[in-house]
């Protein structure tokens, strides 16, 4: 049975991870549309997505466009595979759960 | 790291809540924005077409062009804020450019074939359209192509068959039916 993982657990953390493994691979996803889609400030949304790419999960990318500067968040493959197991241990425990 | 069931499911309910709101947000890349902004141009094109003089609605006709060209770009903008996908930003680009080379031999064509009425006019630019979205379907998605062979079809049958409602059988079903199945499609992504 897969094991949970404690950094993706965190209740923003899974909505993140939730959200970027559901792009395409080679996509990404903007800060501030990410941000408004989970509700969270800047500088949690921040912290957040620093843990997550120090762990390996996700890729930040910050560019220009048009001039201003923008940053992109996308999920790495081993964030994605990480992710699947972690959903796949919720699962195991709750189909624990309705057997007892 | 132990958790209970009721937890484990309420970080499966919170998983499935968010996948939902970006699959609704970013799939199908925004086709049915595109789908119910130029069916409600056909629909109110077509609808002057049958109701207004014949100079009339060709400005009618090109005011909602023009908006509907300025709401593609505006949409196309803003899909493109939220989600990007670097490797086909080319690609995106060259789409911009297939619908202006197509427009420019939609306009070409009307131009050898000129003088025409506003029915066979009409039907250059639905068919030269549907073309393009037919080619869209291949990019894109299966659906376009039936969505264009269906729009195509009502064109050719409202020609032909009934001439005199030809303007309100394309304000009604090509714009309707455009515009529906841009609903249907945002319906169907909230639901899965």
């Amino acid at each position: 049975m897969n094991e949970l993982n404690e950094i993706i657990h965190q209740p923003v953390r899974l909505r993140i991870m939730a959200a970027l493994t559901m792009l395409k691979p080679n996509q990404e996803v903007d800060f501030i549309y990410l941000r408004d889609m989970l509700d969270v400030t800047d500088g949690n949304l921040g912290a957040h997505l620093l843990k997550l790419e120090d762990a390996g999960y996700i890729a930040v990318k910050k560019i220009f466009v048009e001039r201003k500067p923008r940053t992109f968040v996308a999920a790495t493959v081993a964030g994605r595979e990480v992710f699947k197991a972690h959903v796949e241990a919720l699962e195991a425990i709750l189909k624990l759960g309705r057997k007892k | 790291m132990q958790i209970t069931p009721n937890e484990a499911e309420e970080s499966l309910a919170a998983i499935s809540s968010m996948k939902k709101r970006m699959h609704q947000a970013v799939a199908n890349g925004g086709t049915h924005y595109f789908l119910i902004v130029w069916g409600a141009i056909w629909f109110l094109g077509f609808l002057g077409s049958h109701f207004l003089a014949e100079k009339t609605a060709g400005y009618v006709w090109l005011a909602l062009n023009v908006l509907g060209g300025l709401g593609s770009w505006g949409i196309g903008m803003l899909l493109h804020r939220r989600v990007r996908n670097p490797s086909i930003s080319a690609t995106s680009g060259r789409i911009g450019l297939f619908w202006l080379t197509l427009f420019a031999y939609c306009a070409l064509t009307v131009w050898i074939a000129w003088p025409l009425d506003g029915r066979q006019l009409a039907m250059f630019i639905v068919i030269f359209a549907m073309l393009g979205w037919i080619a869209m379907g291949f990019l894109l998605s299966f659906f376009l192509i039936r969505l264009a062979l269906f729009v195509t079809a009502l064109a050719f049958g409202g020609y032909y068959l009934l001439p005199d409602y030809f303007y309100l059988c394309m304000a009604l079903l090509g714009g309707g039916t455009m515009i529906g199945c841009g609903l249907y499609i945002r319906f169907r992504w909230q639901q899965s």
